[in-house]
């Protein structure tokens, strides 16, 4: 803590103090400001990063109060590599869009905003601190989606804010029975509290309702239907888009692992968790493939990646909990490239359906090759950096149900991502015009690009530099595994070709179909009900 | 009839916030109006906020300022963090409701049911 470079609380203030101070910066300094202010939060994070994963982890307390009275923040082996991520992501996210139109004071001040939310709900080591930044967190993007206000967006937007009020209601609710039931809301001193307790089945409840607001906020199974309304929205710039994938969701995530250590005294669902994850993740896919607006492909493409991660997370074994944290990283990383490139590709031919799009390798060629690292990396192909962290997430299911499911989602992600490579290919519409030359672009997705490609050649090294373990990843890059991708892929595209192609009635009819807000209500409810059930019953 | 009232009087404010929770999650579950699932979902905020309120209740407790002996204070954290809890509350149908103008304006309708259908996608 003492030779940190900024201390945590300032990590946390420091972008959205950058985006109001530069609010009063004439038109021309602000970005540079901007730029600096960035980069400087991306050392501070590598800074952070390196002293907790080479020394110890960092725990402060805000204000110098004592322990249980504090705000605390923590940065361990988990949220420390997640914050550099955020950092990066952000600082390049940024970096990619400096010539973007849309890139006024409001809307980089509530980019940065975002950003310091997320820290906080990183860091935070404090139950009601992170219903606070998740607060904010949920308004700056509420504002981020509908910032053009073209088409739909509005609604979008409403849906997403009402959506995760609910959930928040419920996060209030369960803190509240938290506080009655233990007397602090520090999550360390929670989980002492809780092995503590006379009888178990009073953290049922609480349990229940923290955890339907997470799994809101992690778009699990029957409460995702904010998420590709809110990533895919039409009128929301691409940038937002890749960082709400890339991160945001990911936020959720790193809760619902957070709060499960929390909570895992006396209540353990990682089985529920597991097949859930599972359904997610199948669910995700196969409305991934009914879509045809390229951005909707990637959005609900995220729910099923989201699935994997909770998976992983879930399994119970070691090696599979670290592919899973690594996929979180490798996700970020590929899914934001996808997105960055695909608001590229829409502006250059101004339409969104992948029926129209074609021939990106020939009209973009950088943009092309970025994009194809991208599905490399997110179809697990060998030598991408997706096939390292599934092939760690399948080193802890061997011989289970889950390893035949893993396959199956395998074999749906790289179905979705024959129809969206189609872009790729063919010869572009003879109309087009020249794209603008723009070096930061260019840059930025090549350095995507080279980071996926090696993330898969160092898999091994690089989950044990970020995270520490030691697994050898040799297998992901066997014969093996090899042929098995090159089958599924073959698989893939005659199922593309003589399969999805010929039942565009039935796409059609999963992509109109939608649910109107009462049933979202109605969904979260009995996820709610199910969770009590499921914790009351599993206790015994 | 003395069943009943014996009931009724050993009810806390907490209990009435727990019923209030749930009245407004179904309200958000069955109304069509989006000006009503607005309201419902504020009841719901306004409920958790009430039970946080009472817990760790103390009859008799003083209010946690300067003067007070420590031993009369009632907890202070929980009145700390609802005011949070309450600015956020309001900031949130703040932007609901104006989110609900502009969608109103633009689709000419506040029926979740109508609304779905003439969405432009």
């Amino acid at each position: 803590m003492e030779n940190l470079l900024v201390p945590l609380h300032m990590l946390v203030l420091l972008p959205v103090g950058i985006g109001a101070l530069t609010f009063f910066l004439p038109r021309k300094a602000y970005q540079a400001v901007m730029l600096l202010g960035s980069l400087f939060v991306t050392a501070a994070a590598v800074q952070l990063f390196i002293t907790v994963r080479w020394g110890s982890e960092i725990i402060q307390f805000v204000a110098g109060w004592p322990e249980v009275v504090a705000i605390k923040l923590v940065a361990d082996g988990i949220s420390a590599p997640l914050v550099l991520l955020a950092a990066v992501f952000f600082t390049s996210a940024y970096i990619f869009s400096t010539r973007a139109g849309h890139m006024d004071k409001t809307f980089v001040f509530l980019f940065l905003m975002l950003e310091s939310a997320l820290f906080g709900i990183f860091l935070s080591g404090d139950l009601f601190n992170i219903y606070v930044v998740m607060e904010l967190s949920m308004i700056t993007i509420a504002i981020l989606i509908m910032y053009k206000q073209e088409k739909q967006s509005v609604y979008d937007a409403m849906l997403y804010i009402l959506m995760n009020f609910i959930a928040m209601a419920f996060m209030v609710m369960g803190i509240a029975y938290m506080y009655r039931l233990t007397g602090v809301l520090d999550l360390m001193v929670i989980e002492q509290r809780l092995a503590e307790l006379p009888d178990p089945r009073a953290a049922v409840l609480p349990y229940s309702m923290i955890f339907t607001a997470v799994a809101v906020k992690a778009a699990m199974l029957p409460l995702f239907s904010w998420l590709p309304r809110a990533h895919g929205a039409p009128s929301a710039p691409s940038i937002v888009s890749a960082v709400l994938s890339g991160i945001q969701v990911k936020a959720g995530v790193y809760l619902l692992v957070r709060l499960s250590i929390v909570f895992s005294p006396v209540i353990d669902a990682q089985m529920l968790f597991l097949v859930l994850g599972f359904l997610t993740s199948v669910a995700g896919f196969l409305l991934a493939i009914a879509q045809k607006d390229i951005k909707l492909i990637l959005a609900y493409h995220t729910i099923s990646q989201v699935g994997l991660i909770i998976m992983g997370l879930n399994l119970g074994s070691d090696v599979a909990f670290w592919g899973g944290m690594y996929h979180i990283i490798n996700h970020a990383l590929f899914k934001g490239l996808l997105f960055l490139t695909a608001g590229v590709i829409i502006d250059t031919y101004g339409v969104r359906s992948v029926k129209e799009i074609r021939g990106v390798f020939r009209s973009m060629p950088v943009i092309g090759i970025a994009a194809l690292a991208g599905v490399l990396g997110i179809t697990g192909a060998p030598f991408f950096n997706g096939s390292i962290s599934k092939y760690f997430i399948q080193e802890g299911i061997q011989g289970n149900w889950a390893e035949a499911g893993l396959y199956l989602i395998n074999f749906g992600t790289i179905l979705s991502f024959v129809k969206y490579s189609t872009i790729l290919f063919g010869s572009p519409p003879r109309h087009l015009q020249k794209p603008r030359k723009d070096p930061f672009i260019t840059v930025i997705s090549l350095a995507f690009g080279a980071a996926i490609f090696s993330g898969g050649i160092f898999g091994s090294q690089a989950v044990s530099l970020v995270f520490g373990p030691q697994y050898s990843a040799a297998g992901a890059m066997g014969i093996e595994k090899i042929s098995i991708f090159a089958a599924t892929l073959a698989l893939g595209v005659l199922v593309y070709r003589y399969g999805v192609l010929r039942i565009e009635g039935v796409l059609s009819g999963v992509r109109n179909f939608k649910y109107n807000f009462n049933q979202i209500t109605v969904l979260i409810s009995l996820f709610f009900v199910l969770l009590l059930g499921y914790s009351y019953i599993t206790m015994g | 009839m003395e069943a009943l009232e014996y009931f009724f009087r050993q009810l806390s404010i907490s209990d009435l916030a727990v019923v209030l929770f749930f009245i407004g999650l179904y309200g958000a579950m069955t109304q069509r109006s989006i000006i009503k699932t607005i309201m419902s979902i504020g009841i719901m905020d306004v409920a958790a906020i009430t039970f946080f309120m009472m817990s760790n209740f103390e009859q008799g407790a003083r209010s946690p300022v300067t003067g007070t002996p420590p031993e009369q204070m009632a907890d202070p954290v929980p009145q700390a963090l609802m005011i949070t809890a309450i600015v956020i509350g309001v900031s949130v149908v703040a932007m609901c409701l104006a989110m609900y103008m502009r969608v109103v304006f633009r689709y000419g309708t506040a029926d979740w049911n109508i609304l779905i259908r003439r969405l432009e996608d």
